[in-house]
């Protein structure tokens, strides 16, 4: 007993110590991580005079919107000065019905590919996950003479449609993999009821599929929404999306570099995703693990 | 409720031949059981009668309806899965009633029969909660009543008490039986478990690697095996198999089991005229052990097909009714079962008896049944 005791004793002690330093690192990584953030919010809470007057990593004296306002409603966009509202719609009016479309179709490709084998599916699926690797770049040039052949170019349709096309292989790689975990059971079942293809779907599949929408949802919200080369390439002028946007305001070389407002702006082209995140993000987490366990 | 037949039907995935030529065929009302080890091709089967997989080539008949093109749901069957199958998003009362929404049942109709199935099963209190709010049994009863409550002409069950504990699967086994008597439905049942099969059964079919071995009654089945495979599947513990010779003398035929010196020869009271043709050759001697008792005290008096004989004790294995003895003859390892009382030690050498109108004889080289 002493032997062991003397033993819990000495661990216990060399535990403390041990989950000092565990804390410490993980406290400096968060600070690391949080600190433009924190710049970035202080800064866009200032008023122009006090970032020249002030160092760059003080908090503000006074807390002003105007930064917010002016970024939001009057912020000059190459020579259009309306503030970066009408792009940021024109973000929300591409990304919700790209990822709605593309979650979807997602779903009935993987629901078809596990539950209503084909043959040649595993062909199918090889060259849809193949999609996930090609990069951004190489699709640009066959993409926009596809998108002007279909009278699509530099409109929000023609982005929802790239978005949806390059995003199908993440959501069906997602859905599958979900999907290969349900029983196959239940779909005969479902077939002996007399329920067909899109009857078991909409009833059966989808309403237990909540935890994989929540993921792909998250998932392509992001990309969308935090595309830029698609948005630069196939949308211009006033149907541009908000990262694009954003980019020319920062980049606008017009008279004195309105710091606040540039802060201001790139917050606000944040905030739909990290919303996103902070919402559903636990169901992220638990969705992109379930089926690698069995529960 | 409705008669099923097939009739040489095939199934070949690619060059794979699961199932051949399987010709089958049960009455209106009958409870058929289709029994053998995994991959046999069971599973395949019921498939093929539910229609979720189409066959290669032969007809499946439901009455006098070929229902080979037809749709799984047009064939008017309802199956239980092993694994039940509920739609875990539904209550029970909606697992229920899904097939009868799908199929357009107006509303009352569909609450009336639930409430009849619910009834039948003991259910009632459950018909409002999920799936997952369930035991395994109470799932089982629920998947049974989606079944139940379509009132089909056949119903499928594949493998359905396999996931369940001991205790209760034999309930359940009960349950299925007494559920049959008194709706008198026609039945194909898939299982694994020889005990069920010979319980449940009006006839079974035992299969392995997709051949039909045999399809007759659990009785004939068990005392008239088409050969060794049959002969050792069904039963528990299940058949000895000893090589013996098929032995003539002085007009009577006789097992004769070689013994170093001292070979055990058992006479045949009753010899088919099959028998003739292997005098003087090879057989296996198949008896199973409640055929294998401690020595019988009407065994002397004429008339009687037991015969005695001396052999050493192994080990012993008492179960509570009977004590499964194992005796070592020429070699090989011998179950018999002796009632508790007359139980011998280990190593003893003890009188058995052996009841020659319940043993058979097969082919040493087809293993079929002579």
């Amino acid at each position: 007993m002493a032997d062991i005791q003397t033993y819990s004793h000495d661990a216990g002690w060399k535990n403390t110590v041990l989950r000092g330093l565990l804390y410490l690192v993980l406290i400096l990584f968060a600070a690391y991580y949080l600190f433009p953030l924190i710049v970035m919010i202080a800064t866009s809470l200032k008023s122009l005079d006090e970032i020249r007057e002030g160092s760059l990593i003080s908090l503000p004296r006074v807390v002003t919107f105007d930064a917010w306002n002016y970024a939001w409603n009057e912020a000059c966009v190459g020579v259009e000065c309306t503030g970066i509202k009408i792009y940021f719609w024109n973000s929300v009016k591409m990304a919700i019905p790209a990822v709605l479309i593309s979650t979807f179709l997602g779903a009935i490709n993987g629901y078809a590919l596990t539950k209503w084998r084909f043959k040649g599916a595993n062909i199918v699926f090889a060259l849809l996950l193949f999609g996930c690797f090609i990069p951004f770049q190489v699709v640009l040039l066959p993409m926009s003479q596809v998108l002007g052949k279909l009278g699509l170019a530099s409109s929000t349709p023609g982005l929802v449609l790239v978005h949806v096309v390059y995003g199908l292989c993440f959501t069906t790689l997602f859905f599958r993999n979900y999907y290969v975990s349900i029983p196959d059971e239940l779909v005969k079942a479902a077939t002996i009821d007399g329920a067909g293809f899109f009857t078991i779907f909409w009833r059966i599949i989808l309403p237990i599929s909540t935890p994989i929408i929540v993921v792909s949802v998250i998932w392509q919200f992001t990309q969308i929404w935090n595309d830029f080369l698609f948005g630069a390439s196939f949308a211009s002028g006033a149907n541009a999306p908000m990262t694009v946007a954003l980019n020319n305001i920062v980049n606008t070389t017009t008279g004195v570099k309105q710091y606040n407002v540039d802060m201001a702006a790139a917050l606000l082209t944040g905030l739909p995703t990290l919303l996103v995140y902070v919402l559903a993000g636990k169901y992220f987490v638990r969705g992109l693990t379930a089926g690698s366990v069995k529960g | 409720m409705a008669s099923l037949t097939l009739d040489k039907v095939r199934k070949a995935f690619g060059p794979v031949e699961v199932l051949k030529e399987i010709n089958l065929a049960i009455d209106d009302g009958e409870f058929l059981v289709l029994v053998g080890p995994s991959g046999c091709g069971k599973s395949t089967l019921l498939n093929l009668i539910a229609g979720l997989e189409s066959s290669t080539d032969g007809e499946i008949r439901i009455g006098d309806r070929v229902i080979n093109d037809v749709h799984p749901k047009d064939r008017n069957i309802a199956m239980v899965f092993q694994s039940y199958a509920l739609y875990p998003n539904m209550t029970v009362r909606k697992n229920i009633t899904f097939g009868l929404e799908i199929r357009g049942v107006s509303n009352q109709e569909r609450d009336k029969a639930v409430a009849d199935v619910a009834k039948l099963l003991q259910i009632e209190p459950l018909l409002d909660r999920k799936p997952s709010q369930l035991s395994g049994g109470q799932r089982q009863r629920v998947a049974m009543g989606r079944a139940l409550v379509r009132d089909p002409d056949i119903f499928l069950f594949d493998e359905p008490l396999s996931n369940l504990d001991a205790k209760l699967r034999v309930d359940m086994r009960t349950e299925i039986k007494k559920l049959h008597q008194r709706l008198g439905s026609t039945i194909v049942y898939v299982t694994h478990d020889q005990i069920e099969a010979m319980t449940l059964a009006s006839r079974i079919a035992v299969m392995k690697d997709g051949i039909l071995q045999q399809f007759d009654t659990p009785q004939n089945i068990y005392e008239r095996p088409n050969n060794m495979f049959v002969a050792g599947f069904i039963g528990s513990p299940s058949m000895n198999f000893i090589d013996a010779t098929l032995t003539e003398e002085g007009g009577k035929l006789a097992v004769t089991i070689p013994r170093d010196g001292n070979p055990i020869v058992l006479p045949l009271f009753e010899a088919p005229e099959s028998y003739h043709g292997y005098i003087g050759k090879d057989v296996v001697f198949g008896i199973r052990p409640e055929a294998l008792t401690h020595k019988r005290t009407n065994s002397d008096e004429p008339g009687s097909q037991y015969v005695n004989f001396d052999s050493k004790v192994e080990v012993i294995e008492p179960t509570g009714a009977d004590t499964m003895t194992v005796i070592d003859i020429a070699g090989k390892e011998i179950v018999a079962r002796v009632r508790p009382d007359r139980a011998p030690t280990p190593g003893e050498s003890m009188t058995f008896s052996a009841d020659m109108s319940q043993i058979s004889l097969f082919d040493p080289d087809t293993e079929l049944r002579i």
